[in-house]
């Protein structure tokens, strides 16, 4: 199907929502929370966009989980818009003052001040409470981190903020994270991450670390019959596959 | 109280085994214990077939589950829009100069535990708290001392002083 988005024709698979499509079509509408892999979470509404329906109706829209549709025309960055993300951003920014990246990046493409003198905010704060990492915890089917407590005091972290028995180390948490809000330090062969340690396992051919012991177990507890050879870091093993036609 | 094995399998047998009966099982560990151990709760995302992250995040999100240890009469001190204007925080203060502890903790015989609500619903008693399931309104200072003589009577009553 055929959708208009800022007066481009754009090509959409049915069920997208309007974020999926845009980005694909080299439209840019900022996010934070948002991850391909993953469904939309609509938590960091940065992804706001207008959207008008056959009958000149204007409705503003978080686009990462509204679906496409035929009859409307979407609209990313109207001065309604920008005022609705620049107001998102000031609550972000406010939230964890010192945090740098992409917020801090999108903070300046909207001229937003970091204004926190009217709210008390954590200074090491980090976290912007999106839930990305938990959803993509649960996607790949381990679940050691959950949302606990609630108001102020909501946190992301393991049960009874204890090393998860379920975390496998595969720090999938950290690398989605929008804010590098979760600690992951990776030292001679070892990785800290969620209060756990894990021992990490070297590739068979360029010898650099990419998994940890706990990784490979539960992948091959997944992968029964298949013949990926774990041996080798994601890169190698392609190399390798091709080298011998495996 | 941790409760004996057969007696948490029992609980456990009411629900069959789904996600959906998360809330109710805690509820009913929550009612039994007076609060949620942490062993409990491992059992029942066991039993229940759900992350132990999940249960987990349920139990702290929810007021009327505690984590910790209460004691046999849980205090709830209303701190609503009237109470604090009518002076909450004395009923605190009384409080705490009575049984030596703060907002979410225990006395030292495990008989009282205070925590503070946002709102009882009896705006028109503020200050009010409730002791159990029992509201007592227009607290004073002496009020407060009396009520909590009358609960430490019954308790010696019932355990044949």
């Amino acid at each position: 199907m055929n959708i208009q988005i800022d007066g481009k024709t754009c090509i959409a698979e049915p069920g997208e929502s309007i974020l999926e499509t845009a980005r694909r079509n080299n439209i840019d509408i900022p996010s934070l929370c948002h991850h391909e892999a993953l469904p939309g979470l609509a938590c960091c509404r940065l992804c706001v966009v207008e959207i008008e329906d056959a009958t000149g109706n204007r409705l503003v829209v978080a686009s990462c989980v509204y679906p496409v549709a035929e009859s409307v025309t979407v609209y990313t960055n109207t001065e309604k818009i920008k005022k609705h993300r620049r107001t998102n951003l000031t609550l972000l920014a406010g939230h964890v003052p010192e945090v740098k990246g992409v917020l801090l990046a999108y903070c300046r493409e909207y001229g937003v001040i970091r204004d926190d003198s009217h709210m008390k905010a954590v200074v090491k704060e980090k976290c912007i409470l999106c839930g990305l990492c938990v959803t993509a915890c649960e996607a790949l089917g381990n679940s050691a981190i959950q949302m606990a407590m609630r108001g102020i005091d909501r946190v992301v972290a393991p049960p009874f903020n204890e090393p998860s028995l379920n975390c496998i180390g595969c720090a999938s948490c950290a690398r989605v994270c929008p804010t590098d809000a979760i600690d992951c330090e990776s030292v001679s062969g070892n990785r800290k991450i969620w209060g756990k340690t894990f021992s990490l396992v070297k590739c068979a051919a360029c010898g650099e670390p990419y998994a940890t012991v706990d990784e490979l177990d539960w992948l091959k507890g997944k992968l029964l019959d298949t013949e990926l050879n774990l041996a080798y870091c994601p890169n190698c093993r392609r190399r390798v596959s091709v080298n011998t036609g495996k | 109280m941790i409760l004996p094995r057969e007696r948490l399998l029992e609980l456990f047998q009411a629900y069959p085994r789904d996600r959906r009966y998360a809330l109710p099982l805690l509820q009913d560990i929550q009612k039994q214990c007076g609060y949620l151990p942490k062993e409990h709760i491992i059992e029942a995302a066991g039993y229940l077939g759900v992350p132990l992250s999940r249960i987990y995040a349920m139990a702290t999100y929810y007021r009327s589950f505690s984590l910790e240890p209460r004691g046999k009469y849980v205090i709830k001190v209303c701190d609503g829009t009237a109470c604090h204007i009518k002076d909450s925080k004395n009923v605190l203060e009384t409080l705490k100069g009575l049984l030596c502890v703060g907002v979410g903790g225990m006395d030292k015989d495990g008989l009282f535990s205070v925590e503070t609500v946002n709102c009882l619903g009896a705006c028109a008693l503020a200050p009010v708290m409730m002791i159990g399931e029992e509201y007592f309104g227009k607290l004073t200072e002496e009020s407060i001392t009396e009520i909590l003589e009358g609960f430490r009577k019954r308790e010696a009553v019932v355990a044949g002083i």
